[in-house]
């Protein structure tokens, strides 16, 4: 593992973020319109007394939150295709890069565009509808590097499924976070599912971080038990996509996949 | 022995893209592999460099062989191919800057400048790959090969899309490479009469098969079956191609 071989990469995908202006669009546009649009919508439900002020920061935190988590599962995917998309990964494969360096590079440049957006959607949040995100942050963050962990190991396995079955699934960068949204419980408590998507909700990292920042919001301090099942769940994700990842990678050399690129 | 192919097969499902094929190559050599399409001299190349895992057969590079050695092989070697791209957004100057940090190359820019020059591109440096000719690809392509100053080069069809004075000045580049700095090239094309003048032995293959080796006039005369002066290499391509040597 090099360094300058994971910067190497980190250049190749900050210069993508400059010159394309659809990745621009990912890091910024997106989260800003989300926070725009929910905070005249939590303007409405509190003009209205429909909305106690605690539900208003839940739903404007968890807007910024769940951004975070889906932009940084999304480009992890969309940095890959992005490679494949312009035949540049047998140029990239024949060096002495190896396929971690790479992911370890792309994996970093994501926190950064993530970093970027979640910061753009709190200042709005916080000039436009008086939420601040910021002071809660501290305490947050548990949850949120949970809420990122899951998302690697969402944004590895994609990958390696891109890898294995190319532009044919790729559909999956943009909408695997979608899928696991209803149960991620975001915008309403796991208690408000019925029963059996609760069991499913259990198995969701992401349903531990909003079920406990929900609770500091509500004053009722950290959950140590959400923070730690969703660490345990993730430790199991994560090492199961690190190893379908190395296998799915080994299968496309195999298969001769990594040339074909279409 | 550089390069040592042993008993090298490729199977996709049932299709027998290269069946036990072996061939070595000495430091310094340029050496040409030729074949109609789909004979297997890519998936061949693919293998070398370790974007396809063989069926069976061996290559070691330097001594070493590319499973366990993947690194430092790669550290000495390069490649390009004009079916290869890279990504059209980024300028030439920023893909290079990418391939020379890959590198570790020390003064990146010195070296991407006197790369630029060697191929007639310095005016293209600030360009985006995408408004780019095929030729003009094809030497950012050829740039990026030479990077590393590499031991070992393996082209694919490096004078494609070029137009006879930029691929003149193309095989003088890679002549001179093997004159001053003893690089070592595997080089495939298409076009017969530079593989006669740029390789001293030549790898053809037909079917996925090994079917000659030698000097171009070596392979002219074992194909062709007659006694002849000059190589013709054109002429044992059609009579592979058209099923006289399968």
């Amino acid at each position: 593992m090099k360094i300058h071989r994971i910067r190497a990469v980190m250049m190749r995908h900050g210069y993508e973020a400059r010159r394309n202006f659809d990745r621009v669009t990912d890091t910024i546009y997106w989260p800003v319109l989300d926070i725009v649009m929910w905070g005249f919508f939590t303007i409405y439900l509190s003009n209205s007394n429909r909305l106690q002020p605690t539900v208003v920061s839940c739903l404007l935190g968890a807007i910024i939150l769940w951004g975070t988590f889906y932009t940084f599962q999304r480009d992890m995917a969309v940095g890959f295709i992005d490679d494949l998309w312009c035949r540049n990964l047998i140029n990239l494969f024949s060096t002495p890069l190896s396929v971690w360096e790479y992911l370890i590079g792309v994996i970093l440049v994501c926190l950064i565009k993530v970093g970027i957006g979640m910061t753009a959607a709190a200042l709005i949040a916080w000039v436009g509808y008086s939420f601040d995100i910021f002071p809660w942050l501290p305490s947050f963050i548990p949850y949120m590097a949970n809420m990122l962990l899951f998302a690697l190991a969402g944004g590895i396995a994609i990958t390696g499924m891109i890898f294995r079955y190319t532009t044919k699934i790729q559909a999956l960068a943009w909408s695997f976070a979608g899928l696991l949204a209803p149960v991620s419980c975001v915008m309403y408590p796991m208690s408000s599912l019925p029963p059996w998507a609760q069991h499913i909700a259990w198995a969701m990292p992401t349903a531990h971080s909003f079920e406990g920042m929900r609770g500091i919001l509500a004053g009722r301090g950290f959950s140590a038990e959400h923070f730690w099942w969703g660490a345990g769940l993730n430790a199991i994700y994560f090492v199961v996509a690190i190893i379908f990842f190395g296998w799915i990678f080994e299968q496309s050399r195999t298969k001769g996949l990594l040339v074909k690129q279409d | 022995m550089l390069v040592k192919v042993e008993n090298l097969s490729k199977t996709f499902g049932d299709f027998q893209a290269v069946d036990n094929v072996s061939f070595g190559i000495e430091r310094g050599e340029i050496v040409g592999m030729l074949g109609p399409n789909g004979a297997g001299k890519t998936t061949t190349i693919h293998m070398i460099l370790g974007l396809i895992t063989p069926t069976s057969g061996r290559i070691s590079i330097f001594g070493d062989s590319m499973e366990t050695h993947r690194e430092s092989i790669l550290e000495r070697m390069n490649f390009t191919s004009p079916y290869t791209a890279f990504p059209l957004r980024l300028t030439v100057l920023e893909n290079l800057k990418v391939f020379a940090r890959i590198y570790n190359i020390k003064r990146p820019r010195e070296r991407i400048d006197e790369l630029l020059e060697r191929f007639g591109i310095t005016k293209l440096r600030d360009k985006a790959i995408s408004r780019l000719s095929s030729g003009e690809n094809t030497r950012v392509g050829l740039c990026k090969a030479f990077m590393n100053d590499p031991q070992l080069l393996l082209l694919d069809e490096p004078t494609a899309y070029l137009d006879p004075e930029i691929a003149w000045q193309v095989k003088n580049a890679l002549l001179e490479a093997q004159r001053e700095k003893g690089t070592t090239i595997l080089y495939t094309s298409h076009n017969m009469d530079e593989v006669e003048r740029m390789c001293k032995r030549v790898v053809f293959l037909h079917h996925g098969k090994v079917i000659a080796v030698g000097s171009p006039i070596e392979i002219t005369q074992s194909i062709l079956e007659e006694e002849r002066e000059e190589p013709a290499l054109e002429e044992v391509f059609m009579r592979v191609v058209r099923g006289k040597a399968a």
